[in-house]
């Protein structure tokens, strides 16, 4: 009996709350789902702002390169030529002293100077004078002394070349050739 | 819905598609500059970015006809009225 007489009540108060929903519909009668309707209009405008902002970003991509070559590389003096014998080699920092580099002398007497740094997983390169090579420790790779381009191991990128200038005996560096 | 307007709807909708396939194309191109940019080679970066202001070209005129052929319709049923 009990149950009889609270059935009407509860639908009295279901009732309620539908026609409280009705009005608070009414207030806002925008549904989410119409909320978050993007009209094709809408979605062509979005693209086309995307394709812009795309071709602007490629854009500056293309164009870094020359605004950090713009940037002077400073002149450090590295050594004397004399003191590196045929085969030997020098460790120096350029461009700055967190940039590790090495000076080798070839067999023919030229002077080649590349960043020590691995291509790889930035170890640190070593010369290799039986081999003739630049030798990371690290994975086995191998860099050419003549162009610092890898032959062996895991590197694929050539090593960064410093550019010297020697005046008299004295060697400098001047810029970095990637 | 007249012919005409049921030709722009499709219109609308095919030129929709062919500037989302641009804009994968330029996003392809991008991923492609910064490859290119971090093995330090740097022509391959100035052709991306050629391709990808052409295809913005592209796209851009594509809006523009697009948006062109709507408000026609949208006056010549106006007129109709």
């Amino acid at each position: 009996m009990a149950d009889e007489k609270d059935q009407p009540q509860e639908e009295c108060f279901e009732c309620k709350k539908k026609q409280k929903d009705a009005r608070w519909r009414e207030d806002f009668p925008v549904s989410w789902e119409n909320d978050n309707y993007v009209t094709r209009r809408e979605m062509v405008k979005f693209l086309a702002l995307g394709s812009l902002t795309i071709a602007g970003a490629n854009a500056v991509v293309a164009g870094l390169p020359y605004i950090s070559k713009a940037a002077e590389m400073p002149r450090t003096r590295v050594g004397l030529a004399s003191s590196i014998p045929v085969g030997g080699s020098k460790l120096f920092s350029y461009p700055t002293p967190e940039d590790p580099c090495i000076l080798v002398r070839q067999n023919n007497g030229d002077l080649v100077a590349y960043s020590q740094v691995c291509t790889h997983l930035s170890c640190a390169v070593v010369h290799n004078e039986k081999e003739n090579a630049l030798f990371c420790p690290c994975h086995h790779g191998y860099f050419s002394v003549d162009e610092g381009r890898p032959y062996a191991g895991p590197p694929t990128r050539p090593l960064p070349r410093i550019k010297l200038e020697q005046q008299g005996n004295e060697i400098f560096a001047i810029g970095v050739e990637v | 819905m007249s012919t005409r307007q049921a030709q722009g709807t499709t219109l609308f909708t095919a030129l929709l598609f062919l500037i989302g396939i641009g804009v994968v194309v330029q996003l392809w191109l991008l991923a492609a500059s910064v490859d290119a940019l971090l093995r330090h080679q740097e022509n391959t970066s100035i052709h991306a970015a050629i391709g990808s202001a052409v295809v913005f070209a592209i796209n851009g005129l594509l809006v523009l006809y697009v948006f062109n052929f709507d408000r026609r319709i949208k006056r010549d049923s106006e007129r109709m009225k």
